[in-house]
Protein backbone atom coordinates (compact mmCIF):
# COMPACT_ATOMS: atom_id res chain seq x y z
CA UNK A 1 0.00 0.00 0.00
CA UNK A 2 2.24 2.27 1.05
CA UNK A 3 1.09 5.76 -0.08
CA UNK A 4 -0.85 3.80 -2.95
CA UNK A 5 -4.96 3.45 -2.59
CA UNK A 6 -6.02 0.60 -1.23
CA UNK A 7 -7.01 -2.19 -3.43
CA UNK A 8 -10.35 -3.80 -2.07
CA UNK A 9 -10.64 -5.98 -4.93
CA UNK A 10 -8.50 -7.72 -6.78
CA UNK A 11 -9.04 -10.18 -9.80
CA UNK A 12 -5.58 -12.62 -11.36
CA UNK A 13 -6.23 -14.54 -13.96
CA UNK A 14 -9.64 -15.64 -13.01
CA UNK A 15 -11.62 -18.36 -14.91
CA UNK A 16 -14.87 -20.53 -14.49
CA UNK A 17 -16.30 -23.09 -15.96
CA UNK A 18 -20.16 -24.35 -16.40
CA UNK A 19 -21.28 -27.44 -17.76
CA UNK A 20 -18.10 -27.29 -20.20
CA UNK A 21 -18.98 -23.68 -21.25
CA UNK A 22 -16.36 -20.97 -20.27
CA UNK A 23 -17.97 -18.55 -18.26
CA UNK A 24 -14.95 -16.37 -17.43
CA UNK A 25 -11.23 -16.64 -19.44
CA UNK A 26 -8.52 -15.52 -17.33
CA UNK A 27 -10.34 -12.41 -16.14
CA UNK A 28 -7.98 -9.42 -14.25
CA UNK A 29 -8.69 -6.46 -12.93
CA UNK A 30 -8.31 -3.98 -9.60
CA UNK A 31 -10.32 -1.98 -8.29
CA UNK A 32 -9.20 1.00 -6.28
CA UNK A 33 -10.87 2.75 -3.04
CA UNK A 34 -13.18 5.24 -3.79
CA UNK A 35 -13.13 4.09 -7.59
CA UNK A 36 -16.34 3.41 -10.07
CA UNK A 37 -16.05 0.42 -12.23
CA UNK A 38 -18.57 -0.11 -14.80
CA UNK A 39 -18.59 -4.33 -15.92
CA UNK A 40 -19.61 -3.96 -19.58
CA UNK A 41 -20.41 -7.09 -21.78
CA UNK A 42 -22.61 -8.69 -23.67
CA UNK A 43 -25.46 -10.54 -21.89
CA UNK A 44 -23.66 -14.03 -20.85
CA UNK A 45 -20.42 -12.30 -20.03
CA UNK A 46 -20.12 -13.36 -16.49
CA UNK A 47 -21.02 -9.84 -15.50
CA UNK A 48 -22.88 -10.91 -12.38
CA UNK A 49 -20.60 -14.35 -12.29
CA UNK A 50 -18.21 -11.90 -10.91
CA UNK A 51 -20.01 -10.70 -8.08
CA UNK A 52 -21.11 -13.65 -7.16
CA UNK A 53 -17.40 -15.60 -7.18
CA UNK A 54 -16.33 -12.46 -5.01
CA UNK A 55 -19.41 -13.12 -2.39
CA UNK A 56 -18.45 -16.36 -2.20
CA UNK A 57 -21.46 -17.92 -3.87
CA UNK A 58 -19.13 -19.71 -6.47
CA UNK A 59 -15.90 -20.59 -6.54
CA UNK A 60 -13.44 -20.15 -9.68
CA UNK A 61 -11.73 -23.31 -11.24
CA UNK A 62 -8.64 -20.97 -11.25
CA UNK A 63 -7.27 -17.82 -10.32
CA UNK A 64 -7.18 -15.25 -7.48
CA UNK A 65 -9.21 -13.12 -5.56
CA UNK A 66 -8.06 -10.90 -2.80
CA UNK A 67 -10.65 -9.00 -0.86
CA UNK A 68 -8.50 -5.88 0.70
CA UNK A 69 -5.59 -7.69 -0.09
CA UNK A 70 -6.51 -11.06 1.21
CA UNK A 71 -7.37 -13.93 -0.57
CA UNK A 72 -11.22 -14.83 -0.07
CA UNK A 73 -11.90 -18.41 1.19
CA UNK A 74 -13.86 -20.08 2.99
CA UNK A 75 -13.29 -18.37 6.09
CA UNK A 76 -12.56 -14.48 5.38
CA UNK A 77 -15.42 -15.01 2.99
CA UNK A 78 -17.66 -14.60 5.80
CA UNK A 79 -15.80 -10.88 6.68
CA UNK A 80 -16.04 -10.21 2.75
CA UNK A 81 -19.75 -10.48 3.54
CA UNK A 82 -19.34 -7.67 5.77
CA UNK A 83 -18.06 -5.16 4.48
CA UNK A 84 -19.80 -5.14 0.89
CA UNK A 85 -23.25 -3.86 -0.04
CA UNK A 86 -24.62 -5.99 -2.42
CA UNK A 87 -27.53 -5.38 -4.53
CA UNK A 88 -28.82 -8.81 -7.33
CA UNK A 89 -30.22 -8.05 -10.57
CA UNK A 90 -33.61 -8.84 -9.39
CA UNK A 91 -33.27 -6.58 -5.99
CA UNK A 92 -34.17 -9.65 -3.97
CA UNK A 93 -35.37 -8.83 -1.14
CA UNK A 94 -37.14 -11.00 1.54
CA UNK A 95 -40.61 -11.57 2.40
CA UNK A 96 -43.44 -9.77 4.43
CA UNK A 97 -43.58 -5.84 5.84
CA UNK A 98 -41.04 -3.75 4.51
CA UNK A 99 -40.46 -2.21 8.08
CA UNK A 100 -39.72 -5.50 9.86
CA UNK A 101 -37.50 -6.61 7.30
CA UNK A 102 -35.70 -3.34 7.13
CA UNK A 103 -35.53 -4.72 11.27
CA UNK A 104 -34.62 -7.96 10.48
CA UNK A 105 -31.58 -6.50 8.70
CA UNK A 106 -30.24 -4.06 11.36
CA UNK A 107 -30.83 -6.91 13.83
CA UNK A 108 -28.34 -8.96 11.99
CA UNK A 109 -25.44 -9.28 14.43
CA UNK A 110 -22.93 -7.66 11.90
CA UNK A 111 -25.46 -4.24 11.77
CA UNK A 112 -26.14 -3.85 15.35
CA UNK A 113 -24.07 -0.63 15.07
CA UNK A 114 -25.56 0.70 12.06
CA UNK A 115 -27.85 3.61 12.36
CA UNK A 116 -31.08 2.00 11.02
CA UNK A 117 -33.21 4.82 12.70
CA UNK A 118 -36.51 5.96 11.53
CA UNK A 119 -35.58 9.48 10.53
CA UNK A 120 -32.65 8.09 8.03
CA UNK A 121 -34.89 5.61 6.97
CA UNK A 122 -37.41 8.52 6.18
CA UNK A 123 -34.81 10.86 4.95
CA UNK A 124 -33.80 8.21 2.40
CA UNK A 125 -37.10 7.53 1.31
CA UNK A 126 -37.69 11.22 0.88
CA UNK A 127 -34.41 11.26 -1.51
CA UNK A 128 -35.68 8.08 -3.28
CA UNK A 129 -39.14 9.74 -4.21
CA UNK A 130 -40.65 6.78 -2.16
CA UNK A 131 -43.76 7.13 0.13
CA UNK A 132 -43.84 6.41 3.38
CA UNK A 133 -46.76 4.05 3.08
CA UNK A 134 -44.12 1.65 1.62
CA UNK A 135 -43.02 0.52 4.71
CA UNK A 136 -46.13 -1.02 5.61
CA UNK A 137 -46.19 -2.72 2.63
CA UNK A 138 -45.52 -6.27 1.75
CA UNK A 139 -42.14 -6.51 0.28
CA UNK A 140 -44.37 -8.69 -2.49
CA UNK A 141 -46.58 -6.26 -3.13
CA UNK A 142 -43.89 -3.67 -4.31
CA UNK A 143 -43.23 -3.02 -7.76
CA UNK A 144 -40.11 -3.34 -9.46
CA UNK A 145 -39.30 0.16 -9.46
CA UNK A 146 -40.46 0.20 -5.30
CA UNK A 147 -38.10 -3.10 -4.53
CA UNK A 148 -35.11 -1.70 -6.38
CA UNK A 149 -35.30 1.45 -4.46
CA UNK A 150 -35.49 -0.59 -0.97
CA UNK A 151 -32.67 -2.56 -1.60
CA UNK A 152 -30.65 0.95 -2.42
CA UNK A 153 -31.37 2.32 0.61
CA UNK A 154 -30.59 -1.22 2.57
CA UNK A 155 -27.29 -0.74 0.75
CA UNK A 156 -26.70 2.79 1.96
CA UNK A 157 -28.39 1.95 5.63
CA UNK A 158 -25.40 -0.90 5.86
CA UNK A 159 -23.04 1.97 5.94
CA UNK A 160 -20.31 0.03 3.78
CA UNK A 161 -17.99 1.53 1.39
CA UNK A 162 -17.79 -1.19 -1.34
CA UNK A 163 -20.29 -1.85 -3.51
CA UNK A 164 -21.29 -4.76 -6.51
CA UNK A 165 -24.26 -2.99 -7.96
CA UNK A 166 -25.98 -5.36 -10.53
CA UNK A 167 -28.61 -3.42 -12.87
CA UNK A 168 -29.78 -1.52 -9.94
CA UNK A 169 -31.73 0.67 -12.07
CA UNK A 170 -33.32 -0.77 -14.76
CA UNK A 171 -37.07 -0.90 -13.62
CA UNK A 172 -36.93 3.20 -12.38
CA UNK A 173 -37.80 6.26 -15.06
CA UNK A 174 -34.82 8.70 -15.89
CA UNK A 175 -34.75 11.24 -13.43
CA UNK A 176 -34.52 8.08 -10.65
CA UNK A 177 -31.71 6.98 -12.47
CA UNK A 178 -30.26 10.09 -12.27
CA UNK A 179 -31.08 10.67 -9.03
CA UNK A 180 -29.22 6.84 -7.86
CA UNK A 181 -26.38 6.75 -10.10
CA UNK A 182 -25.25 10.51 -8.39
CA UNK A 183 -25.96 9.33 -4.68
CA UNK A 184 -23.31 6.67 -5.58
CA UNK A 185 -20.85 8.26 -7.69
CA UNK A 186 -20.56 11.56 -5.92
CA UNK A 187 -19.44 9.67 -2.98
CA UNK A 188 -15.59 9.81 -2.76
CA UNK A 189 -14.43 7.17 -0.40
CA UNK A 190 -17.01 4.42 -1.43
CA UNK A 191 -15.89 1.97 -4.17
CA UNK A 192 -18.58 0.59 -6.48
CA UNK A 193 -18.54 -2.10 -8.89
CA UNK A 194 -21.16 -1.50 -11.78
CA UNK A 195 -23.00 -3.43 -13.83
CA UNK A 196 -25.76 -1.77 -15.73
CA UNK A 197 -27.44 -1.22 -19.15
CA UNK A 198 -27.95 2.65 -18.41
CA UNK A 199 -25.38 5.12 -19.73
CA UNK A 200 -26.44 7.57 -16.89
CA UNK A 201 -23.67 5.69 -14.95
CA UNK A 202 -20.99 7.15 -17.50
CA UNK A 203 -21.76 10.66 -17.28
CA UNK A 204 -19.04 11.09 -14.41
CA UNK A 205 -16.23 11.33 -15.74
CA UNK A 206 -13.77 9.33 -13.12
CA UNK A 207 -15.70 5.97 -13.98
CA UNK A 208 -14.14 3.35 -15.77
CA UNK A 209 -15.39 0.73 -17.93
CA UNK A 210 -14.28 -2.87 -17.64
CA UNK A 211 -14.91 -4.93 -21.23
CA UNK A 212 -15.14 -8.37 -19.83
CA UNK A 213 -14.92 -9.63 -23.83
CA UNK A 214 -12.05 -8.60 -23.87
CA UNK A 215 -10.64 -8.53 -19.96
CA UNK A 216 -9.18 -4.97 -20.63
CA UNK A 217 -10.14 -1.67 -19.70
CA UNK A 218 -11.73 0.49 -22.08
CA UNK A 219 -10.18 3.46 -24.13
CA UNK B 1 -60.72 -55.96 32.78
CA UNK B 2 -59.57 -55.81 29.27
CA UNK B 3 -61.53 -55.24 26.29
CA UNK B 4 -64.43 -58.07 25.46
CA UNK B 5 -61.91 -59.95 23.16
CA UNK B 6 -63.01 -60.35 18.77
CA UNK B 7 -63.26 -64.02 17.26
CA UNK B 8 -61.46 -64.04 14.04
CA UNK B 9 -64.51 -65.43 12.90
CA UNK B 10 -66.40 -62.36 14.05
CA UNK B 11 -63.76 -59.94 12.68
CA UNK B 12 -64.61 -61.21 9.22
CA UNK B 13 -67.89 -58.71 10.01
CA UNK B 14 -66.26 -55.69 10.04
CA UNK B 15 -64.80 -56.82 6.51
CA UNK B 16 -68.33 -55.95 5.56
CA UNK B 17 -68.01 -52.72 5.94
CA UNK B 18 -65.75 -52.34 2.74
CA UNK B 19 -68.87 -52.99 0.78
CA UNK B 20 -69.51 -49.40 1.38
CA UNK B 21 -66.34 -47.97 -0.23
CA UNK B 22 -66.65 -50.79 -2.85
CA UNK B 23 -70.22 -50.60 -4.12
CA UNK B 24 -69.67 -46.27 -4.43
CA UNK B 25 -67.09 -46.64 -6.27
CA UNK B 26 -67.97 -48.87 -8.65
CA UNK B 27 -71.22 -46.79 -8.84
CA UNK B 28 -69.84 -43.63 -9.46
CA UNK B 29 -66.34 -45.37 -10.78
CA UNK B 30 -63.80 -43.76 -8.80
CA UNK B 31 -61.76 -46.62 -8.92
CA UNK B 32 -60.57 -47.08 -5.71
CA UNK B 33 -60.80 -50.99 -5.10
CA UNK B 34 -58.19 -51.86 -6.30
CA UNK B 35 -55.81 -49.94 -3.96
CA UNK B 36 -58.22 -50.00 -1.36
CA UNK B 37 -58.42 -53.87 -1.26
CA UNK B 38 -54.39 -53.71 -1.50
CA UNK B 39 -54.10 -51.40 1.32
CA UNK B 40 -56.59 -53.76 3.39
CA UNK B 41 -54.26 -56.67 2.95
CA UNK B 42 -51.09 -54.64 3.23
CA UNK B 43 -52.30 -53.61 6.88
CA UNK B 44 -53.94 -57.16 7.61
CA UNK B 45 -50.72 -58.56 7.27
CA UNK B 46 -48.60 -56.22 9.24
CA UNK B 47 -50.63 -56.15 11.84
CA UNK B 48 -50.47 -59.70 11.91
CA UNK B 49 -47.44 -59.94 12.18
CA UNK B 50 -46.43 -57.22 14.77
CA UNK B 51 -49.04 -58.43 16.61
CA UNK B 52 -47.39 -61.96 17.13
CA UNK B 53 -44.16 -59.93 17.09
CA UNK B 54 -45.34 -57.80 20.02
CA UNK B 55 -46.49 -60.86 21.91
CA UNK B 56 -43.03 -62.56 22.21
CA UNK B 57 -41.75 -59.55 22.79
CA UNK B 58 -44.04 -58.87 25.92
CA UNK B 59 -43.84 -62.39 26.53
CA UNK B 60 -39.83 -61.97 26.87
CA UNK B 61 -39.74 -58.40 27.85
CA UNK B 62 -35.95 -58.18 27.55
CA UNK B 63 -34.55 -54.70 27.85
CA UNK B 64 -31.88 -54.98 24.67
CA UNK B 65 -34.35 -57.10 22.98
CA UNK B 66 -36.90 -54.19 23.78
CA UNK B 67 -33.88 -50.99 22.48
CA UNK B 68 -32.93 -53.02 19.34
CA UNK B 69 -36.80 -53.14 18.39
CA UNK B 70 -37.02 -49.46 18.70
CA UNK B 71 -34.00 -48.84 16.73
CA UNK B 72 -35.64 -50.45 14.12
CA UNK B 73 -38.77 -48.54 14.26
CA UNK B 74 -36.66 -45.48 14.06
CA UNK B 75 -34.47 -46.94 10.91
CA UNK B 76 -38.24 -47.06 9.15
CA UNK B 77 -39.11 -43.90 10.30
CA UNK B 78 -36.17 -42.04 9.13
CA UNK B 79 -36.06 -43.58 5.93
CA UNK B 80 -39.82 -42.53 5.82
CA UNK B 81 -38.92 -38.70 6.33
CA UNK B 82 -35.75 -38.71 4.12
CA UNK B 83 -38.15 -40.31 1.12
CA UNK B 84 -40.10 -37.93 1.44
CA UNK B 85 -37.71 -35.05 1.87
CA UNK B 86 -36.21 -35.11 -1.24
CA UNK B 87 -33.13 -35.18 0.21
CA UNK B 88 -30.37 -38.09 -0.27
CA UNK B 89 -30.87 -41.19 2.33
CA UNK B 90 -27.21 -42.26 1.71
CA UNK B 91 -25.80 -38.51 2.92
CA UNK B 92 -28.31 -37.27 5.77
CA UNK B 93 -29.34 -40.87 7.12
CA UNK B 94 -27.27 -41.48 10.07
CA UNK B 95 -27.37 -37.39 11.73
CA UNK B 96 -31.04 -37.33 11.24
CA UNK B 97 -31.36 -41.25 13.12
CA UNK B 98 -29.31 -40.17 15.87
CA UNK B 99 -31.25 -37.05 16.17
CA UNK B 100 -34.48 -38.98 16.57
CA UNK B 101 -33.11 -41.93 18.93
CA UNK B 102 -32.15 -39.73 20.94
CA UNK B 103 -35.10 -37.53 21.13
CA UNK B 104 -37.40 -40.26 21.60
CA UNK B 105 -35.46 -42.51 23.77
CA UNK B 106 -35.02 -39.67 26.35
CA UNK B 107 -38.29 -38.50 25.98
CA UNK B 108 -39.99 -42.35 27.00
CA UNK B 109 -37.49 -42.88 29.51
CA UNK B 110 -38.15 -39.76 31.35
CA UNK B 111 -42.00 -40.27 30.98
CA UNK B 112 -41.54 -44.01 32.21
CA UNK B 113 -39.53 -43.03 34.87
CA UNK B 114 -40.76 -39.45 36.01
CA UNK B 115 -44.58 -39.76 35.15
CA UNK B 116 -45.80 -43.03 34.96
CA UNK B 117 -43.07 -44.24 37.26
CA UNK B 118 -42.64 -47.93 36.44
CA UNK B 119 -39.85 -50.34 37.93
CA UNK B 120 -38.35 -51.58 35.10
CA UNK B 121 -38.08 -48.10 32.70
CA UNK B 122 -37.36 -50.36 29.49
CA UNK B 123 -40.79 -52.39 30.32
CA UNK B 124 -41.64 -53.65 26.70
CA UNK B 125 -45.33 -52.50 27.32
CA UNK B 126 -44.26 -48.56 27.92
CA UNK B 127 -41.18 -48.41 26.34
CA UNK B 128 -42.42 -50.17 22.34
CA UNK B 129 -45.92 -48.52 22.66
CA UNK B 130 -44.83 -45.16 23.42
CA UNK B 131 -42.05 -45.05 21.27
CA UNK B 132 -44.08 -46.26 18.53
CA UNK B 133 -46.74 -43.43 19.28
CA UNK B 134 -44.20 -40.43 19.74
CA UNK B 135 -42.23 -41.60 16.73
CA UNK B 136 -45.35 -42.17 14.28
CA UNK B 137 -46.65 -38.31 15.46
CA UNK B 138 -42.78 -37.03 14.99
CA UNK B 139 -43.02 -38.31 11.65
CA UNK B 140 -45.76 -35.96 10.25
CA UNK B 141 -44.03 -32.61 11.75
CA UNK B 142 -40.82 -34.00 10.72
CA UNK B 143 -41.25 -35.10 7.22
CA UNK B 144 -43.15 -31.14 7.06
CA UNK B 145 -40.23 -29.66 8.49
CA UNK B 146 -37.16 -30.67 7.40
CA UNK B 147 -38.61 -30.57 3.61
CA UNK B 148 -40.21 -27.17 3.87
CA UNK B 149 -36.63 -26.14 4.87
CA UNK B 150 -34.29 -27.60 2.11
CA UNK B 151 -37.08 -26.84 -0.35
CA UNK B 152 -37.60 -23.56 0.25
CA UNK B 153 -34.11 -22.43 0.95
CA UNK B 154 -33.61 -23.96 -2.88
CA UNK B 155 -36.77 -22.41 -4.09
CA UNK B 156 -35.39 -18.77 -3.08
CA UNK B 157 -32.01 -18.56 -3.76
CA UNK B 158 -31.99 -15.53 -4.34
CA UNK B 159 -33.53 -14.18 -1.16
CA UNK B 160 -31.07 -16.80 0.62
CA UNK B 161 -28.15 -15.37 -0.98
CA UNK B 162 -28.86 -11.73 -0.68
CA UNK B 163 -28.89 -12.38 3.54
CA UNK B 164 -26.02 -13.83 3.19
CA UNK B 165 -24.42 -11.24 1.35
CA UNK B 166 -25.87 -8.96 3.66
CA UNK B 167 -22.93 -10.47 6.09
CA UNK B 168 -25.99 -12.49 8.19
CA UNK B 169 -23.74 -15.66 9.71
CA UNK B 170 -24.36 -18.90 9.22
CA UNK B 171 -27.25 -18.94 12.32
CA UNK B 172 -28.82 -16.01 11.55
CA UNK B 173 -29.12 -16.98 7.90
CA UNK B 174 -31.09 -20.15 8.24
CA UNK B 175 -33.24 -18.53 11.36
CA UNK B 176 -35.91 -17.02 8.92
CA UNK B 177 -36.38 -20.66 6.96
CA UNK B 178 -35.82 -22.57 10.17
CA UNK B 179 -38.67 -20.46 11.74
CA UNK B 180 -41.19 -21.24 8.96
CA UNK B 181 -40.29 -24.56 8.54
CA UNK B 182 -41.20 -24.97 12.37
CA UNK B 183 -44.36 -23.25 12.13
CA UNK B 184 -45.48 -25.71 9.62
CA UNK B 185 -44.40 -28.71 10.79
CA UNK B 186 -46.28 -28.20 14.32
CA UNK B 187 -49.18 -25.67 13.34
CA UNK B 188 -51.63 -28.91 12.77
CA UNK B 189 -50.24 -30.44 15.95
CA UNK B 190 -51.78 -27.72 17.93
CA UNK B 191 -54.73 -27.48 16.29
CA UNK B 192 -55.41 -31.22 17.21
CA UNK B 193 -54.54 -30.19 20.44
CA UNK B 194 -56.65 -27.16 20.69
CA UNK B 195 -59.64 -29.66 19.69
CA UNK B 196 -58.88 -32.52 21.13
CA UNK B 197 -62.00 -34.33 22.94
CA UNK B 198 -64.27 -32.67 21.55
CA UNK B 199 -63.60 -33.24 17.46
CA UNK B 200 -61.97 -36.74 17.93
CA UNK B 201 -61.21 -39.22 20.53
CA UNK B 202 -57.84 -39.67 20.08
CA UNK B 203 -56.53 -43.34 19.74
CA UNK B 204 -54.69 -43.47 23.33
CA UNK B 205 -57.46 -42.90 24.87
CA UNK B 206 -59.85 -45.12 23.36
CA UNK B 207 -57.22 -47.98 23.50
CA UNK B 208 -57.41 -47.07 27.59
CA UNK B 209 -61.16 -46.92 28.01
CA UNK B 210 -61.60 -50.61 25.66
CA UNK B 211 -58.40 -52.23 27.30
CA UNK B 212 -60.32 -51.17 30.57
CA UNK B 213 -58.85 -48.53 32.02
CA UNK B 214 -61.36 -45.97 33.24
CA UNK B 215 -61.97 -42.78 31.15
CA UNK B 216 -60.12 -40.66 33.71
CA UNK B 217 -57.24 -42.74 33.48
CA UNK B 218 -57.34 -42.48 29.57
CA UNK B 219 -57.02 -38.81 29.99
CA UNK B 220 -54.26 -38.39 31.91
CA UNK B 221 -52.24 -40.65 29.50
CA UNK B 222 -53.67 -38.98 26.39
CA UNK B 223 -52.40 -35.42 28.31
CA UNK B 224 -49.08 -37.17 28.62
CA UNK B 225 -48.82 -38.44 25.16
CA UNK B 226 -50.00 -35.00 23.53
CA UNK B 227 -47.44 -33.33 25.54
CA UNK B 228 -45.10 -35.35 24.54
CA UNK B 229 -45.94 -35.60 20.61
CA UNK B 230 -45.47 -31.83 20.71
CA UNK B 231 -42.12 -31.67 22.66
CA UNK B 232 -40.42 -34.65 20.50
CA UNK B 233 -41.79 -33.00 16.99
CA UNK B 234 -40.43 -30.08 17.84
CA UNK B 235 -37.10 -31.41 19.17
CA UNK B 236 -37.14 -33.77 16.03
CA UNK B 237 -37.77 -31.64 13.17
CA UNK B 238 -35.20 -28.60 15.11
CA UNK B 239 -32.44 -30.78 15.55
CA UNK B 240 -33.05 -32.99 12.09
CA UNK B 241 -31.93 -29.16 10.87
CA UNK B 242 -29.20 -28.30 12.81
CA UNK B 243 -27.46 -31.72 12.30
CA UNK B 244 -27.95 -32.08 8.47
CA UNK B 245 -26.73 -28.21 7.72
CA UNK B 246 -23.20 -29.35 7.82
CA UNK B 247 -23.81 -31.91 5.05
CA UNK B 248 -25.96 -29.93 3.53
CA UNK B 249 -23.98 -26.70 3.16
CA UNK B 250 -20.77 -25.88 1.94
CA UNK B 251 -18.40 -23.71 4.18
CA UNK B 252 -19.06 -20.33 2.27
CA UNK B 253 -22.74 -21.50 3.72
CA UNK B 254 -24.47 -22.47 0.13
CA UNK B 255 -26.68 -25.11 -0.01
CA UNK B 256 -25.16 -28.12 -2.03
CA UNK B 257 -27.45 -29.45 -5.04
CA UNK B 258 -26.34 -33.25 -4.57
CA UNK B 259 -27.78 -33.86 -0.80
CA UNK B 260 -31.32 -33.44 -3.24
CA UNK B 261 -32.35 -36.84 -5.10
CA UNK B 262 -32.37 -36.65 -8.70
CA UNK B 263 -36.35 -35.90 -8.88
CA UNK B 264 -35.94 -32.73 -6.86
CA UNK B 265 -32.91 -31.04 -8.48
CA UNK B 266 -34.78 -29.83 -11.47
CA UNK B 267 -31.76 -27.92 -12.75
CA UNK B 268 -28.98 -29.01 -15.53
CA UNK B 269 -26.16 -30.65 -13.70
CA UNK B 270 -24.02 -27.71 -12.45
CA UNK B 271 -20.13 -28.21 -11.77
CA UNK B 272 -20.29 -26.80 -8.99
CA UNK B 273 -23.42 -28.15 -7.98
CA UNK B 274 -24.45 -24.63 -6.32
CA UNK B 275 -27.13 -22.96 -7.76
CA UNK B 276 -26.06 -19.64 -7.41
CA UNK B 277 -27.63 -17.48 -10.09
CA UNK B 278 -25.33 -16.91 -12.73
Amino acid sequence: MGGQKQIPISLKNVSLSFSGKKVLDDISFEVKSGEKIILSGKSGSGKSTIFNIILGFVQPDSGELLFDSEKIDDKHVWEVRKKISYIDQESSLGIGNTLDYLMFISGLKTNLQKEFSLNRINELLEYFELENEVLNKNLEKLSGGERQRIAIMISILLERKVFLLDEVTSAVDVFLKKKIAKYYLNKDDWTCLIISHDPIWLENSSTKIFEMDTSSWAQ
Amino acid sequence: MGAIDIAFSSLLFSFFLLAIPILLSIKYGFGLIKPLLLAVFRMCIQLVLIGIFLKYLFIWNNSIVNICWIIIMVTAAVFSVLKDSALRVRKVFMPVFITFFITIFSVVVYLNFMVIKLNNIFDAKYLIILSGMLLGSSLRGCIVGISYFYKSIKKDSKRFLYILALGADRNEVILPYLKESIQLALKPRIATMATMGIVALPGMMTGVILGGGSPVDAIKYQIMVMVSVVACATATVILSVLVTLKICFDKYGILQMDVFTDSDKNMPAQKNKTWSGL
